[in-house]
């Protein structure tokens, strides 16, 4: 059987993973000496409450090898068992290194590990595809090279309220660009190559809206979107509305930001991940 | 001398002039120069719009003057080919604003027609002044009559028509300044922003008083021509005095009355170097004579031989006084005005070649500190000052450039007086592929910088620029400089006027009440409003203005920033 495997920073919810069937790995976030395992003891609403009512700035781990090699015990019992690990972008998060260093314990082919070079909704939405890859019945290597391709076709276009969080937790690469206008604006960021690279800036949220729109219809025709914002739900709605009359018939997903991409994003950020047709 | 041309001064008829030579064609820039310069304030009053505007006569002025500068330098003094080639890409060099750029390429045209001659006669006059013309249409995207270029086109019509009759250069000159002036007469008839404002084109009048000066240089090609613009070789003849005694020049029969005054050249600051041969000097007694005309004096030598180096603004004083002391070798005067920019120049070059070049960097020009600011924090290398009235050079846009060091350089002229010489800079930026993202004021200028990709390649950003800009509109405001009629609206000096995307459409007593009306007026209302306030307006005055507007209108964001801007208090994006 073959298990999928993923971390938190998919922002699928301890509820929807075990709908999927896939098994999730939490990251680390601290306020101070407050430890919390993302999405099991902290969840977004909760997380949210805590940065905005905390003066100390949330700082994040990568889940241990030890954790992954738990997980991955209890997936490979059969030997017919076999694990897709699908994890954030190693250039944003040493999670893949932690499951890299997991893997050795086991016997070589039956851990596939996948560098998605993406995070939270692309994330997301990739764990989706491979497993209906795994449901068409396709063998481990092939989901893991499928899930690899695929990461190619992963666009994410994040709006942010602001950049200090990303500068405060020294993610923010090449989007450095951004920061200093004299002018009020709204950072809009992507990825490329697996990091997090500057966009565009709009002066409100409006404009902000109408650019991701461009920029999915740029990219049609298009397997899925999925919509996720970081406490500003007011939008959503909307969005919704004008992602789905874009995109046609591509499935539309909708999520939170949780606890650990927040702790970068701050609140008020949206993200819209879309995945191409294969 | 030979037999057959009679000494100067003994024919009293005027001999047919058939031909001229490169020193003539420098002559006549030259004088073209000092009567442009005569008429600079009178042809920047010739202001079409009721606000502080970009100043026609300044920058036809400085374009004309840094041909000069160049054609002075032609490798090939006597070649009218060399020299009028080295005035075509002074000028370009030079080319500000508008009228100016049109002045290059005149002057750009009328060096392809006079290519491999080394003089020129009446038809080759008249073939070169239609190449001009040819050549400046072809500058314009959409040509409009009544302006620099129909005083190009009549000239060279009249020049062509003359040569059916006579081959004396004179007087197919004396046609051309003539029917340059009757076309400069005409431009009131044929655009209604000129007759509405009751003047004539500022550039077409401009081009006529250049081809005046130039005319009587041509002319009178035995009398002594007008000092030159900036002497910088060793060897050259010596100074000639400002438009030396007995030129037989009268009153300069421009139209408005302003004659033609001896070219100033104050602030200018010549480098001078020379060596004085004795037996006998005494060099004490140099040092202090000269040192009373110039600065830095370095005086140094001894009975026989004194080197002098003095920084002057009046050379020719100086050389006059120090020819009396002994013989005069070595001679060199250059410019140090053009000394410092070249070695800015080197400097910036240097600095260029040991970084590894960037893919693409941003240009863009204004006035104003708050403005500047703000431009560079959104991503700009260089923020050219210039604007309304001060347009910047071709020049002055290639240094920003090339200082970028990238492979690619976007330009941003924020002005439409300043978009045509943005365009030349391409072509003279070499390996730099120079692209032009035509915004017309600052907020158009923003919104481009916001829609600034550094990861991505200069098309893509040009692309997202040109739609980003399409999304604003800018309002700019201001007081009216005096009584016109204008985009339907009568005007009375101290009006307060609103001008939005380039047309007035509001004019009312006060700065509220006007900025109120252009809200009022947008059929969207727009999301955000961002002011800038000019130097003229304090913070707290743009803080209780945009308080009042706020409470008017509460559904649009506003936000208030310092522009630093002249001439306009206030400056609004709406988006």
């Amino acid at each position: 059987m073959i298990h999928i495997v993923t971390d938190s920073t998919s922002d699928i919810t301890a509820a929807e993973a075990q709908t999927l069937g896939i098994t999730l790995v939490p990251l680390v976030v601290r306020f101070g000496d407050d430890q919390y395992r993302d999405g099991v003891d902290l969840d977004a609403d909760a997380f949210y409450n805590l940065l905005q009512n905390n003066s100390v700035h949330p700082t994040t781990s990568q889940p241990t090898p030890e954790q992954f090699v738990e997980v991955y015990r209890a997936l490979l019992r059969d030997p017919d068992d076999a694990v897709v690990s699908m994890h954030i972008s190693s250039k944003l998060s040493g999670t893949l290194a932690s499951a890299h260093v997991a893997a050795k314990e086991f016997d070589s082919g039956r851990i596939h590990l996948v560098d998605t070079e993406t995070v939270s909704a692309g994330l997301m939405l990739l764990v989706r595809a491979s497993l209906q890859d795994v449901a068409a019945g396709k063998d481990a290597a092939a989901v893991a090279e499928m899930a690899r391709k695929r990461s190619a076709k992963v666009t994410i276009l994040v709006l942010l309220d602001t950049l200090t969080y990303l500068q405060r937790g020294g993610r923010i690469g090449r989007a450095q660009a951004l920061v200093g206008s004299l002018l009020s604006v709204k950072p809009m960021l992507t990825m490329k190559a697996g990091e997090v690279a500057p966009m565009a800036r709009v002066r409100n949220q409006r404009q902000g809206v109408d650019r991701i729109i461009a920029e999915l219809k740029a990219r049609l025709p298009l397997r899925g979107v999925a919509i996720f914002h970081a406490r500003v739900p007011e939008l959503i709605g909307e969005l919704r509305d004008r992602v789905c009359a874009t995109t046609g018939d591509a499935e539309v997903l909708l999520g939170r930001v949780g606890p650990v991409v927040g702790a970068y994003t701050g609140p008020g950020g949206i993200g819209v991940a879309s995945l191409g047709v294969d | 001398m030979s037999a057959t041309k009679p000494a100067p001064g003994l024919s009293l008829l005027r001999e047919p002039l058939r031909e001229a030579g490169g020193e003539q064609m420098l002559a006549g820039l030259r004088t073209a120069l000092s009567w442009l310069e005569a008429n600079q304030q009178e042809i920047n009053d010739l202001n079409v719009f009721p606000v502080p505007d970009g100043d026609t006569g300044s920058n036809m002025f400085l374009t004309l003057r840094s041909a000069v500068e160049e054609a002075q330098h032609a490798p090939t003094p006597s070649s009218v080919e060399s020299v009028m080639a080295a005035a075509a890409h002074g000028s370009l060099m030079g080319a500000r604003g508008n009228s100016g750029v049109i002045l290059s390429q005149i002057l750009r045209g009328f060096a392809q027609g006079v290519a491999g001659r080394q003089r020129i006669d009446a038809p080759g006059i008249a073939h070169a002044l239609s190449e001009a013309s040819t050549v400046a249409y072809r500058a314009v995207m959409k040509p409009t009559e009544g302006t620099i270029l129909t005083v190009a086109r009549e000239a060279a019509r009249a020049a062509v028509a003359a040569v059916g009759e006579t081959e004396d250069m004179r007087v197919v000159l004396e046609r051309v300044v003539r029917e340059s002036h009757t076309a400069v007469e005409h431009t009131i008839d044929q655009l209604q922003v000129l007759r509405d404002a009751d003047v004539v084109d500022a550039g077409g009048y401009g081009l006529a008083v250049i081809f005046e000066g130039f005319s009587r240089a041509v002319s009178q090609a035995d009398a002594p021509g007008p000092p030159p613009v900036q002497p910088r070789r060793a060897g050259e003849p010596p100074l000639r005095l400002p438009f030396g005694e007995g030129t037989g020049r009268g009153p300069a029969p421009v139209r408005r009355g302003a004659a033609a005054v001896a070219a100033r050249e104050e602030g200018w600051g010549y480098c001078t170097e020379f060596l004085i041969n004795g037996p006998g000097l005494d060099v004490d007694g140099i040092r202090t004579a000269l040192a009373a005309i110039g600065e830095s004096a370095l005086v140094v030598g001894d009975p026989d031989l004194v080197r002098v180096h003095i920084h002057t603004g009046d050379p020719a004083a100086l050389i006059a006084l120090a020819s009396q002391k002994g013989r005069l070798t070595k001679l060199k005067v250059e410019d140090m005005s053009a000394q410092h920019h070249d070695v800015l120049e080197r400097a910036d070059e240097d600095e260029a070649r040991a970084a590894a070049p960037k893919e693409l960097g941003v240009v863009t020009v204004a006035s104003g500190d708050g403005f500047r600011d703000i431009l560079k924090s959104l991503g700009a290398d260089d923020v050219v000052p210039g604007g309304q009235t001060m347009n910047p050079s071709t020049e002055d846009l290639l240094n920003a450039v090339r200082a970028t060091n990238a492979k690619a350089v976007i330009l941003l002229p924020n002005n439409a007086n300043v978009i045509l010489t943005a365009e030349q800079v391409d072509q003279l930026a070499g390996e730099c592929d120079v692209r032009v993202v035509p915004t017309r004021n600052v907020p158009q200028g923003v919104s481009a910088l916001l829609a600034y990709d550094t990861t991505a390649g200069v098309d893509a950003n040009c692309e997202r620029m040109l739609s980003a800009i399409a999304a604003v509109r800018a309002v700019e405001v201001t007081r009216a400089v005096r009584d016109s009629t204008a985009d339907g609206h009568d005007i009375k000096e101290g009006d307060v006027i609103a001008i939005v995307d380039d047309k007035i459409t509001q004019v009312g007593d006060d700065y509220p009440g006007v900025l109120e009306s252009v809200l009022a007026a947008e059929s969207n209302a727009p999301e955000l409003v961002t002011v800038y306030r000019g130097d003229s307006v304090t913070e707290a005055d743009a803080n209780t203005l945009v308080a009042a507007l706020r409470d008017k209108h509460p559904r649009i964001e506003f936000e208030v920033h310092e522009g630093g801007q002249e001439h306009y208090p206030y400056v609004l994006s709406l988006e």
